[in-house]
C-alpha cells in the first residue's frame, strides 16, 4: 500500500535523535536518549512501563519538544517547528494511538478516510476503495457504518490501524498495536507490518509488551530503561544477552514468589 | 515582613501571573485563529453543522427566554407606568431595553451555558482522549479543525439569536400589554416603533458579534487546554460557562459605553 521505496538508500539514519530529554514537572522521563533509525527497518521498543517508549514516539512525531537534544526527520529538525511547519512531516508518518483516538462523531469508515482526505484527495471512488482495502487489511471490512462507541477495545485498535496505514506513509509508529487483541488477531498484525515491510520498504516503530511478537517483527530491538536507552542490537543479541535484567524481562520473571 | 504578609503577598502574585498566564493562551489561541483565517480554507461542512448546533439546536431556549423576560418586563413596567397614567408607552421601554440589553445579555448568557458548555465538554474529551493528539499526528491544526467552525457559526448564529429573542420577547409584550392588560395594540406599536431606531438594533447585532466571539474563545480555550481526564473535562465545561458568563457582563458594562459615545441615546432620527 504506501509509496515504493527509493531507488538509492539515504546514507543518513531516516531518524536520528540526540541527546533526547524530557521531564513532566518534577519527573525526568528521557534523560538522553540517542536513537538512529534506518529507512525500512522495523525497529521494536521494549521496556518496562513507565519508562517514556510512548513519549519517544510522540517526539518522532512532534507531538512533545524535547526539554533538549534534538530529532531529525529525514534531514529535518523537528525541534521549534510550529504546528504548521510540522504538518507536511506528519502526513508522511502513521501513527497508531496507544488507545486508538478515533474520533467518536465519525463512523469507522469516516476514521479511516480523514487522513485521505486532509491530504487533498477528493475523488469519492478512490476514498471508498482505499478505505475498504485498509479495512480488509484489519479484516474489518464488514464495519464501516459503525460508529466507534459500537466497538470492542481490539476493533477499534484495528481500526487505528487501518487509519494509520491508508495514507500510504513512510514510516508507521506503533504504540502498542496488539494489546488486547486475541492471539489469531495478534499474529494478522505481527505479518501486516512485516507485509508494509517487505512490500513497501516502510519503516516501523513498534512500542510492544508481547515478547512473541518482538521476535516475530523486529529487525533491530531497543529498550528504554530509566531514561536511556539500555540495549540496542538484533533479536538474537537480545535473546542470549547476559543481563539479567533483559533475561528476567524476556521471560516475564518478576522475582516474586507466591 | 511576617510570614502571614509574604504568604498573602504571593498568593496575590500568583493571582496576578495567572491572569496575566491566562489572557497570554487566549491571546496566542486568537493568534492562532487568525493565522487559520489567513492560511487556511474555512471548512464549511464543519460550520454548516455547528450552526446547526449553535443556532438552530438554541432556538427553543432563546426563544422562551425572549418571550418571558419581554412578558414580565412588559408586567412590571404597566404595574409602575399605571400609576402616572403613561402605561400606553411600555411597549417603548421593553422594546429598547430588549435590543440594547436584554435581548444580547440573557441570549449570551443562556448560550454560554448551552453551547460554552458544550463546546468545552466536547473538545476537553477529545483533548484527555487523545483526539487532538490523531489530529496533529495527520497534519491537522486543531484550531482549524475545532475552534474556528465554531467561531465562524457563533459569530453568525449570535446576531440571530438575538433577533429572535427580542421579536419574541416584543411578541411576549404585545400579548400581555394589549391582549393582558387592554392597552390598545396602536398606541402600544405606535410608542414601540416611535422610540426603537435602527441605533437600538446595531447595538443588539454588535454585542451578538462580540459575545459570541467571548463565548467561542473562552470555551474552545478551556477545551483545548483540559487536563486530568474525565475530572478536567468537568472542570474545564464549569469554567467555560463561568468564565464566559463574567466576561460578558463585565465586556457588556465596557461595549454600552462605548456604543453610547457611538449611538448617543435619545437621537431619535
Amino acid at each position: 500500500m504506501p509509496a515504493p521505496p527509493s531507488a538509492e538508500p539515504a546514507a543518513s539514519p531516516f531518524i536520528q535523535i540526540r541527546g533526547l530529554h524530557k521531564s513532566f514537572d518534577s519527573q525526568k522521563v528521557l534523560q538522553g536518549i540517542d536513537l538512529d533509525i534506518s529507512r525500512g527497518e522495523t525497529l521494536v521498543l521494549v521496556g518496562p512501563s513507565g519508562e517514556g517508549k510512548s513519549v519517544l514516539l510522540k517526539h518522532i512525531i512532534g507531538l512533545l519538544q524535547p526539554d533538549a537534544g534534538s530529532i531529525q526527520f529525514d534531514g529535518t529538525s523537528l525541534c521549534g517547528l510550529s504546528e504548521r511547519q510540522l504538518a507536511p512531516l506528519r502526513r508522511r508518518i502513521g501513527y497508531l494511538f496507544q488507545n486508538a483516538a478515533l474520533f467518536d462523531s465519525l463512523t469507522v469508515a469516516q476514521n479511516v478516510a480523514f487522513p485521505l482526505i486532509e491530504a487533498g484527495i477528493k475523488n469519492p471512488a478512490e476514498i471508498k476503495s482505499r478505505v475498504q482495502e485498509a479495512l480488509e487489511v484489519v479484516e474489518l471490512d464488514a464495519h464501516t457504518e459503525k460508529m466507534p462507541i459500537n466497538l470492542s477495545g481490539g476493533m477499534r485498535k484495528r481500526v487505528g490501524i487501518a487509519r494509520a496505514i491508508v495514507g500510504r506513509p513512510e514510516i508507521i509508529l506503533y504504540d502498542e498495536p496488539t494489546a488486547g487483541l486475541d492471539p489469531i488477531v495478534t499474529d494478522v498484525i505481527d505479518h501486516l507490518i512485516k507485509r508494509l515491510q517487505k512490500r513497501y520498504h516502510v519503516t516501523s516503530v513498534v512500542i510492544t509488551h508481547d515478547i512473541a511478537s518482538v521476535f516475530k517483527i523486529a529487525d533491530r530491538i531497543v529498550m528504554l530503561k530509566n531514561g536511556i536507552v539500555y540495549f540496542n542490537g538484533s533479536p538474537d543479541q537480545l535473546r542470549h544477552s547476559p543481563d539479567t535484567f533483559i533475561q528476567d524481562f524476556i521471560a516475564g520473571r518478576s522475582g516474586m514468589t507466591s | 515582613m511576617d510570614d502571614s504578609s509574604r504568604g498573602l503577598i504571593s498568593t496575590l502574585g500568583r493571582a496576578v501571573l495567572n491572569f496575566i498566564n491566562y489572557f497570554g493562551q487566549l491571546g496566542i489561541l486568537l493568534g492562532e485563529g487568525f493565522e487559520s483565517l489567513v492560511k487556511t480554507k474555512p471548512r464549511l461542512h464543519l460550520m454548516m453543522e455547528q450552526i446547526v448546533r449553535i443556532g438552530f439546536g438554541s432556538q427553543v431556549v432563546v426563544i422562551v427566554t425572549g418571550a418571558f423576560t419581554g412578558a414580565v418586563f412588559t408586567a412590571q413596567s404597566y404595574f409602575k407606568f399605571r400609576d402616572f397614567g403613561i402605561e400606553s408607552t411600555v411597549g417603548s421601554i421593553v422594546s429598547v431595553s430588549l435590543f440594547r440589553e436584554l435581548g444580547p445579555v440573557l441570549t449570551g448568557l443562556m448560550v454560554a451555558g448551552r453551547v460554552g458548555a458544550a463546546m468545552a465538554a466536547e473538545i476537553g474529551t477529545m483533548k484527555v482522549s487523545e483526539q487532538i493528539d490523531a489530529l496533529r499526528a495527520m497534519g491537522v491544526h486543531p484550531v482549524d479543525y475545532l475552534a474556528m467552525p465554531r467561531f465562524f457559526a457563533m459569530t453568525i448564529s449570535m446576531p440571530l439569536l438575538i433577533a429572535e429573542a427580542v421579536a419574541f420577547g416584543l411578541g411576549a409584550s404585545w400579548f400581555v400589554a394589549v391582549l393582558g392588560f387592554g392597552i390598545p395594540s396602536a398606541w402600544f406599536w405606535m410608542h414601540t416603533i416611535d422610540h426603537t431606531n435602527l441605533e437600538d438594533l446595531s447595538y443588539a447585532m454588535i454585542k451578538g458579534l462580540v459575545f459570541g466571539m467571548l463565548i467561542v474563545v473562552i470555551s474552545c480555550h478551556q477545551g483545548l487546554s483540559t487536563t486530568n481526564g474525565a475530572v478536567g473535562v468537568g472542570q474545564s465545561t464549569t469554567r467555560a460557562v463561568v468564565f464566559s458568563s463574567l466576561a460578558l457582563l463585565v465586556t457588556n458594562f465596557f461595549l454600552t459605553l462605548l456604543l453610547n459615545y457611538i449611538f448617543p441615546m435619545g437621537t431619535i432620527t
